[in-house]
C-alpha cells in the first residue's frame, strides 16, 4: 500500500488534477454532442471514471484513505445506475426501435 | 437509524406481498410501516446522535423534513388505492420504489458526510428513473424515464466532480471539518474549493429543478404517472432542499457561490412564472409552477439566517400538499375526460362536484400565494428573510414575478367554475375525497394558523 502511494506521488498534484479534467471534458463532450445513447452511456461512465482518479490522487497525497473508499462507493452507484439505464434503454429501443437521442423528441425538450 | 431500517425493510415486505399476490394489501402495509416510522422518529432513538461511524444524525431539522415526507408519502399511498386499482401486474413494484426512494431522502436531510450525500441523491433517484418509466408500453413515459436518466446522470458526475474538488483541498469528507476550513478561508478560497461548490450546487440544482438546469422537469413531469409526478414534485425536491440547506450552510456561502445562486434565482423565478403562461397542459403547468417555487425557494436558502431552516420546511411542506391534492384532482378529471390532460378539462367541475371544485380553487390559490392560504405565508415570510439579507431588489423581482403567476393559476380556476356545455362525470372514491379535503382544509389551516409549523 505505502509502495503504490510512494509510486502516485512521484508525479505532481497537478498532472493528476489536469489529466481528469481532460478526461472529465472528453466525456463532457461526448455526452453533449454524440447522439448514439449507448455511446453518451459510456462517456457518463468516462466522466464518473475521471472523478475517481482525481478522488484516488487526492487520496495518496492527503494520505487519507477515505478518497479511496469514496471511490468504491461511485463505481458500485455507477454500476447500479447504468443497469437501470441499459433497461430503460432496451424499453425504448422496443418502442420506437433506435437508440438514437434524437427520437426522445415527443414531448418537447 | 431505526426508521430508516424500518422503510427499507417496508420496501422488500411490500415486493414480497406483490409477489405473493395480495394486491389489497399493499397500500395499508406501506401506510402502516410509514406511520410506524413516523413514530419512531419522535421516540427520540437515534436521535442527536452519531450513527453509521459519524455519516449521518438524525436532528431536529432532519426529523421536521422526514416527518413531512412521510406525512406526503401516506397521502400518496392512500391515493395509490384507487390510482392503481386499473393495474393488473406489478403494482407492489411501484410501492416498494417509492419507499426505496424515502429511504434516500431520509439520508439527504440527515447527512453529516458529503459521502451520504451522494449516497442519498443516488437512492433518491435511481428508483425514479424507473417509476418514471411506470407505464412500460406508453412512448411518453419510456421517454420520460430515459430523459431523466440521462440528464440525471449528467448530474450527478457534475456532482461528483464537485464532492472530489472539495476533499482535493480540504482532505475531508465531514461537513464539521469541510465547515471549519471554510471558515478559516473565508473570503480567500482557492480556486479549486469555489469550483468544488459550484459544481455540487449545479448537482443539487438539477435536482431541484431550478433555471437553467430545469429542461427536464416539463418533460418529465407530463410523461411520468401522475402519482410519480406528484412524488417528484414533493417528497424529491423537499429532500433535494433539505440537502441543499445543509451544503450551502457546510460552505459558509462564499460571495461567488451566493452570486451563482442568485442568477439562478432570478432566472428561475422568470422561466417558472412567464414561460408558464403558454402552457395548457396541466402538468407542464404544475410543472413550470414547481420550477417557480423553486426560485422562491432558493431565494430563501440565498438569504442565510437561522430562521431559513424553518422557512424552507414550511414552504416545501405547504407546496407539497397544495400539488398533491391538485394532482390528485387531475387523475380524477383526467379519467373523466378519457386521458385529456388540458386545463379545460376542469370545465363544469363546480357544477358537477361543487366542494371539489372550491378545494381545487383553495389549493391553486395557495400555490398563486393569495393571503389567508398557507402559500401567502409561506411566499411572505421568504420576502421578508431575503430583505433582511440584503437582497431588495430581488425581492422586488420576484413579488413582479409572482403576480404574473397568478394569472395561470386564476386561469385553471375559471375554467374549474365555468359551466360546461355537457356535464361531465367525475368519480371520487371515499379515500380520494379524504385526502383531497384534508390537504384544502390544511392548507386554509395553516394559512390562518401558521404557528403549528413555524
Amino acid at each position: 500500500m505505502n509502495e503504490i502511494t510512494t509510486a502516485i506521488r512521484t508525479v505532481p498534484l497537478e498532472h493528476y488534477v489536469f489529466l481528469s479534467f481532460v478526461l472529465f471534458s472528453i466525456g463532457l463532450a461526448g455526452a453533449l454532442f454524440r447522439r448514439n445513447t449507448i455511446i453518451i452511456l459510456m462517456c457518463l461512465e468516462l466522466m464518473f471514471n475521471s472523478v475517481n482518479l482525481l478522488l484516488a490522487a487526492f487520496s495518496a497525497f492527503h494520505s487519507d484513505p477515505s478518497g479511496q473508499v469514496f471511490v468504491f462507493f461511485i463505481m458500485l452507484v455507477a454500476a447500479a445506475e447504468v443497469t437501470v439505464g441499459l433497461a430503460i434503454l432496451v424499453m425504448m429501443k422496443r418502442n420506437v426501435d433506435s437508440v438514437d437521442v434524437n427520437q426522445l423528441n415527443r414531448l418537447r425538450w | 437509524m431505526s426508521a430508516l431500517i424500518l422503510i427499507s425493510v417496508l420496501g422488500v415486505v411490500v415486493l414480497y406481498l406483490g409477489l405473493l399476490g395480495n394486491k389489497r394489501l399493499l397500500a395499508p402495509v406501506g401506510i402502516l410501516g410509514l406511520i410506524g416510522a413516523l413514530v419512531l422518529f419522535y421516540t427520540g432513538y437515534h436521535v442527536e446522535m452519531p450513527l453509521f461511524a459519524n455519516m449521518v444524525r438524525f436532528d431536529g431539522f432532519s426529523i421536521a423534513f422526514n416527518s413531512a415526507m412521510i406525512v406526503i408519502t401516506v397521502l400518496l399511498f392512500v391515493f395509490g388505492v384507487d390510482y392503481y386499482a386499473l393495474m393488473k401486474e406489478h403494482v407492489a413494484e411501484h410501492y416498494a420504489l417509492m419507499l426505496f426512494s424515502l429511504t434516500g431522502a431520509f439520508l439527504l436531510t440527515a447527512y453529516t458526510n458529503l459521502l451520504v450525500l451522494f449516497l442519498g441523491i443516488e437512492i433518491l433517484s435511481i428508483p425514479l428513473y424507473i417509476l418514471a418509466g411506470g407505464k412500460k408500453r406508453s412512448y411518453r413515459s419510456g421517454e420520460a424515464s430515459f430523459k431523466y436518466f440521462l440528464l440525471g446522470s449528467f448530474a450527478t458526475a457534475f456532482f461528483l466532480m464537485g464532492i472530489a474538488l472539495i476533499y482535493g483541498v480540504t482532505a475531508s469528507f465531514d461537513l464539521g471539518k469541510v465547515r471549519e476550513y471554510a471558515e478559516l478561508h473565508a473570503g480567500q478560497h482557492s480556486i479549486l474549493f469555489l469550483l468544488g461548490s459550484f459544481f455540487v450546487a449545479v448537482g443539487l440544482s438539477f435536482k431541484v429543478a431550478a433555471a437553467p438546469f430545469h429542461f427536464w422537469g416539463p418533460d418529465v413531469y407530463e410523461g411520468a404517472p401522475t402519482l410519480v409526478t406528484a412524488f417528484m414534485a414533493t417528497v424529491v425536491k423537499t429532500a433535494a432542499f433539505a440537502a441543499f440547506y445543509r451544503f450551502v450552510s457546510m460552505t459558509g456561502m462564499p460571495e461567488a457561490l451566493s452570486r451563482t445562486l442568485l442568477v439562478m434565482t432570478l432566472v428561475t423565478l422568470f422561466i417558472g412564472n412567464v414561460v408558464a403562461l403558454r402552457q395548457s397542459n396541466f402538468k407542464r403547468l404544475m410543472a413550470y409552477s414547481s420550477i417557480a417555487h423553486t426560485g422562491f425557494l432558493l431565494m430563501a436558502l440565498l438569504s442565510t439566517s437561522g430562521l431559513t431552516a424553518q422557512m424552507l420546511f414550511y414552504y416545501t411542506f405547504t407546496y407539497a400538499l397544495a400539488t398533491v391534492g391538485l394532482f390528485i384532482v387531475l387523475t380524477l378529471a383526467k379519467r373523466a375526460a378519457n386521458g385529456n390532460e388540458n386545463i379545460q378539462i376542469f370545465r363544469g367541475l363546480f357544477r358537477a362536484r361543487p366542494w371539489l371544485a372550491i378545494v381545487t380553487m383553495l389549493l391553486l390559490l395557495s400555490l398563486a400565494g393569495i393571503p389567508l392560504t398557507a402559500g401567502f405565508i409561506a411566499k411572505y415570510q421568504v420576502f421578508l428573510l431575503a430583505i433582511q439579507g440584503g437582497f431588495l431588489k430581488t425581492t422586488a423581482f420576484a413579488v413582479v414575478m409572482a403576480l404574473i403567476g397568478i394569472y395561470y393559476y386564476v386561469l385553471v380556476i375559471r375554467e374549474a367554475f365555468t359551466p360546461a356545455e355537457e356535464g361531465i362525470a367525475i368519480a371520487v372514491t371515499p379515500a380520494n375525497w379524504l385526502v383531497i379535503s384534508l390537504c384544502g382544509v390544511a392548507v386554509v389551516a395553516l394559512g390562518i394558523w401558521p404557528a403549528w409549523l413555524l
